[in-house]
């Protein structure tokens, strides 16, 4: 078993991530010129949104259609294209000091990822609502994770960051039958709008605060309660605002939320809250989960650290919230209820606590299953929960708890004896 | 402000109490919020339901005349007996696997077996509402100015006595007191001999009982069974249970009546739009000054990561 | 080995290329018209979900029994594919955009409630594909939107028909308002009735509220009994009236109750009993004393699935039909989604009449419907009696 294991991954030994990319732009490519017609000679309906699992679900009689299309748009081009370019790109890459490698990388990720998506309105929809999840699950990662407190306030700070964004943008940029006129020119809206979401995000902030201040002068699960309390009362007071709508919701909000421009605000949010976790903040706020009064005696201010942490996620959820609402186009209260925040936990809780990586692949994992489980209808909500049950009987800390995900073998970094580093665990 | 709102507080109340004791005798065992409880309240109602039509048709039969007191008597313990049983399922199959995993894991698995609860009653029954049937007459009281009704009475004074009932189980019996051990120190209780996996499961038993006689009472008053009719209720009784205090009976059961109070006053006295806004934000101040509860004493909760 | 990997992959690769040269002709979609449905058939509302996939179940089976929809002189098989939104915001928007991207349907029919509506009415508006919501009121889902139409009349109209009514009826003067102030459609229509309440000379004396999910309403109607209103209009969702009525006559209250369309399902009789005996409600259709088509719909529903329709279910029907006759009345399909669409489209906004169970209607600029409302009384053998006839 063993040698076989290691004699599959002989084939992806020694291949960069950056090459595994190219391949996957060119399969992105290669997809776009003659996609729709495999699927027609395959007898698909057309390009297979993502992968084809629903498809699959829908009627098992597409699977082999479906087989062939993955290996003939996908896994061909994508291995051929690494494989041909391993050489070279493990020559540049190794060249290359550490800003530049991470730099590249997600430029190459962002092009594969957008010039696939892009191909149809689906994909780039699931997209963005995706790296939102990402967003929300890594930024509650902060608190129930690095901070080891348990907190459900996200869809509360969501819909602050919301509505303010979404307020400031209609109010700016639209001619709206409640605000009146643009003021500004709407053609500057998305020049505008990282502003209008930094915005968002301090509110959502300054509300965590309100709840921050008292909660943290005990710890236990205070915090849960506090933080449901929370969510009650933003949708109540949501509610009885009736110069935004009440419960009919807060339209109009200007199309500014592209791919792009949530791709850079997940990568953004992702890499503070790397290097936050990262800092002596960071491991501070990590000390006061392990052992608080030792942390204290380190002169570790313990309060500072976990409001600090607090409003960090407070700001990033609301920064979400506005993406969200420029997104759907449509906000309203309900759709920021305790059943948002159990989503997010959920998510949050399947990847693994203190996990980048690990929060990245619980959204991923879940978001995915909600889409690909639609042709289930109802029994999607039997099979989802029944999935998530088993995955934390087995791996209680969820799939990455405590831990990043790491493929050294497909990292050539360079090492003293051999150009790029051997496969090792 | 009328005595006719201190008893619709009263009635209120009592729901929020018997559901926040379920979370509360977990809670203070465990440390674990245990999500599921909301739906379990749910199944509870939905084998209220049938057992009472069983019931009545049995007694409807002619084969065995029951005057409805006994009905009634008989629906509420056989829903309670069988509800407890949908308890322990749950301990089995979402807490027990975790019990040495990081309690937040375990809230999650509780919440989806929640959602499974919630669509497993969708897709095996339909999505049709159920109207409860009625098991004694309804009669009205009128007193001046305040209305009452027999079933409005009987649920306050009945979940009254359920919960001085285990009040009682708890003080006095050795389970009860092998309990209250394990919530004041988890690790040793095992170490004196109790068995422990016993007592937990007992404690899920008793708890989900409980929500199956508020599944009965509720059904009764609002007739109305859905699916997702435990979700809200299940909530907020885990509000009034941390509301309340940690490991504290009579701080659950005073949870749930504040909160029902404060929710009904503020409707009654305010603006009704504003009930959640207003509700929500003095149960925050409430526990701004009392960070423990109102009857909870101070504790270190460590988490177990 | 390697070598081998490489040809083979390039001979496919080439391949692929010489095919794609050569686009082969095509049938109009291989004969099959797809259909999408965006329903909550989890969530808040799954009643409404089921009713309106057993209505379109049946729709099929119709379509089945003739062989298919002919459109110009070509028959097409029907496929309706069937999406849970899960009452949210953006899973209807993804369903939605799900069925026009990959599924490639030529129309949607949904969603159900307006916080879904208006989103999803969004995303079908900018991708071009027609929508018709059969049963969102809030008047956002259609507006300035050339492909989202809807069913159901909106609330302005029901508001002013329910407010002539309790004043024409019972001469009222001060009436009490009982709705869930987090819903859309309670909202919309509370605030609509008080509204042209006032503006016919009555006055509204309680405006209470709660919150979905609510099962205890004491408080609130324990002031509407204090205040001196002569009438208690609720808004509210059938499952939920029961409970109002039920809880209102225990409290004391003896004065008359009315109602809105979204009492309209027989399964209200089952809950509420004699309590809402008595009492009157505007919709879209009478159940008692149906007649021809309607009647036959009612009766089919009944013996195939076990409970009477609600009007979810009638909407749902009217709103396929209409769709049927659009695709018919487009003439041809070309096998081009986006003209095919458009034509769909234009054929909707043209229909000059059409008689449906819940009544005669057409659509006007704003692609809402142009229909009568009917006033109900429930009678003593739980029946929902024609009582008047409201037309625009």
């Amino acid at each position: 078993m063993k040698g076989r294991w290691a004699r599959f991954r002989r084939w992806f030994q020694g291949i960069p991530v950056a090459s595994w990319l190219l391949g996957g732009l060119a399969a992105a490519t290669v997809e776009r010129l003659v996609g729709l017609v495999v699927a027609y000679t395959l007898g698909l309906s057309g390009i297979p949104s993502f992968f084809g699992l629903s498809l699959i679900l829908a009627n098992p009689a597409q699977i082999p259609a479906v087989l062939v299309y993955l290996l003939v748009m996908y896994a061909l081009p994508v291995y051929l294209v690494a494989r041909a370019t391993a050489a070279w790109t493990a020559r540049l890459v190794t060249r290359m000091s550490t800003r530049t490698y991470v730099f590249v990388h997600v430029v190459l990720l962002f092009l594969v990822v957008y010039f696939w998506g892009e191909l149809d309105s689906y994909r780039l929809l699931v997209l963005r609502l995706l790296a939102i999840s990402i967003i929300l699950t890594t930024s509650l990662n902060l608190v129930n994770g690095w901070m080891g407190e348990f907190s459900v306030a996200v869809a509360g700070f969501m819909s602050v960051g919301a509505y303010v964004s979404s307020i400031v943008m209609v109010w700016g940029f639209v001619d709206d039958d409640v605000f009146g006129p643009a003021v500004f020119p709407p053609t500057l809206a998305s020049l505008a709008f990282p502003f209008a979401l930094g915005l968002g995000g301090m509110a959502a902030a300054i509300t965590a605060l309100a709840v921050a201040i008292p909660s943290f002068r005990t710890r236990g699960d205070y915090l849960a309660i506090i933080t449901l309390a929370y969510v009650f009362i933003v949708k109540s007071a949501v509610e009885n605002m009736e110069f935004i709508g009440g419960p009919r919701g807060f339209m109009n909000q200007p199309n500014v939320a592209g791919f792009p421009v949530v791709f850079i605000w997940t990568a953004l949010a992702l890499w503070v809250i790397y290097n936050y976790t990262s800092s002596t903040l960071g491991k501070a706020t990590s000390a006061v989960r392990d052992n608080e009064s030792a942390a204290e005696a380190m002169t570790v201010d313990t309060r500072k650290v976990k409001v600090v942490a607090f409003l960090t996620h407070a700001f990033w959820s609301g920064v979400a919230g506005g993406l969200y609402a420029h997104v759907i186009g449509y906000i309203n209260p309900s759709s920021f209820g305790i059943v948002k925040s159990a989503e997010v936990l959920a998510m949050l809780y399947l990847g693994g606590l203190s996990s980048i990586t690990g929060s990245v692949l619980g959204a991923v994992l879940f978001q995915m299953l909600s889409e690909i489980l639609r042709p289930l209808q109802l029994a999607k909500w039997l099979v989802i929960p029944v999935v998530l049950i088993v995955v934390m009987i087995f791996r209680p800390r969820g799939l990455l708890g405590f831990r990043e995900m790491r493929f050294p073998f497909l990292q050539p970094r360079p090492t003293e004896e051999v150009g790029y580093a051997p496969a090792s665990d | 402000m009328s005595i006719q709102q201190i008893f619709n507080g009263l009635q209120w109340g009592s729901f929020y109490a018997l559901i926040a004791l379920g979370y509360s005798m977990v809670y203070s065992i465990l440390m674990l919020f245990n999500f599921a409880h909301g739906d379990v309240f749910m199944v509870g109602a939905y084998i209220g339901l049938f057992v009472a039509t069983a019931v009545l048709g049995i007694a409807a039969s002619g084969l065995l005349p029951l005057p409805p007191a006994v009905t009634f008597v008989l629906v509420l313990v056989l829903t309670m007996f069988l509800t407890s049983f949908v308890g322990m399922a749950v301990e089995r199959v979402a807490y027990r696997p975790l019990r040495d995993a990081p309690r937040a894991s375990a809230a999650i698995t509780g919440l989806m077996v929640g959602i499974f609860l919630e669509t497993g009653n969708l897709a095996l029954l339909g999505a049709s509402r159920r109207t409860f049937p009625p098991l004694i007459e309804t009669v009205t009281y009128t007193l001046g100015p305040i209305t009452v009704t027999n079933i409005k009475i009987l649920t306050i004074v009945l979940a009254l006595l359920l919960m001085l009932a285990l009040n009682l189980f708890i003080q006095k019996t050795k389970t009860g007191m092998a309990m209250r051990a394990m919530s004041v120190d988890y690790a040793a209780v095992p170490l004196m001999g109790v068995p422990m996996d016993r007592v937990i499961v007992l404690t899920f038993a008793l708890g989900s009982a409980l929500a199956g006689a508020a599944g009965v009472l509720f059904s009764m008053t609002y007739p109305v069974l859905e699916p997702y009719m435990g979700l809200l209720i299940g909530w907020k009784a885990f509000v009034a249970a941390i509301l309340g205090g940690r490991g504290s009976i009579l701080g659950a059961v005073l949870g749930g009546f504040i909160l029902g109070f404060i929710e009904i006053l503020v409707a009654a006295l305010f603006v009704s739009t504003l009930r959640d806004l207003i509700a929500y934000s003095i149960v925050l101040l409430i526990l701004t000054f009392r960070p423990y509860g109102l009857f909870g004493e101070e504790y270190s909760a460590r988490l177990r990561i | 080995m390697k070598r081998l990997w490489w040809i083979l992959g390039m001979v496919l690769l080439a391949s692929l290329l010489l095919v794609g040269c050569q686009p082969g002709p095509r049938a109009a979609y291989g004969g099959v018209i797809k259909i999408g449905h965006v329903a909550p058939l989890t969530g808040d509302i799954p009643k409404v979900g089921e009713e309106g996939k057993f209505a379109l179940e049946m729709w099929l089976e119709d379509l089945e029994k003739a062989g298919g929809l002919e459109v110009g002189g070509v028959t097409y098989r029907i496929e309706v594919i069937h999406e849970d939104n899960e009452s949210k915001a953006e899973s209807s928007a993804a369903a939605a955009t799900k069925l026009i991207a990959e599924d490639k349907v030529l129309a949607i029919i949904g969603p159900y409630a307006s916080k879904q509506a208006i989103p999803t009415g969004e995303v079908a508006d900018r991708n071009k594909t027609p929508m018709i919501s059969p049963w969102s009121t809030n008047p956002r889902t259609t507006k300035g939107r050339p492909f989202v139409f809807r069913a159901a009349f909106l609330d302005d109209f029901q508001g002013f028909v329910l407010a002539k009514f309790m004043q024409e009826e019972f001469g009222a003067q001060k009436i009490a308002i009982l709705y869930d102030v987090a819903s859309d459609y309670p909202k919309g229509l509370a605030e609509f009735v008080k509204q042209s309440a006032e503006e016919l000379g009555m006055e509204v004396v309680a405006f209470e509220s709660f919150t979905t999910k609510d099962r205890d309403f004491s408080a609130q109607l324990t002031k509407i009994i204090n205040s001196d209103a002569e009438i208690l209009f609720t808004p509210q969702y059938y499952d939920e009236v029961p409970l109002i009525v039920k809880q209102a006559h225990e409290l004391g209250w003896t004065k008359p109750i009315v109602g809105s369309d979204s009492w309209g399902s027989p399964e209200l009789m089952n809950l509420c009993g004699d309590d809402c005996v008595g009492s009157f409600f505007s919709t879209h259709w009478a159940v008692a004393g149906a007649k021809g088509a309607a009647k036959e719909f009612i009766d089919r529903f009944q013996s195939k699935y076990g409970y009477a329709p609600g009007d979810v279910a009638a909407l749902a029907w009217d709103s396929a039909h209409l769709l049927q006759k659009a695709i018919q009345d487009c003439g041809k399909l070309t096998g081009n989604l986006e003209e095919d669409r458009q034509c769909i489209r234009d054929a909707l906004a043209n229909i000059s009449e059409y008689e449906g169970i819940t009544g005669k209607m057409r659509f006007n600029a704003e692609g809402d419907p142009v229909k009568c409302a009917i006033i109900v009384r429930i009678n003593e053998n739980y029946d929902f009696e024609f009582y008047k006839q409201v037309c625009p």
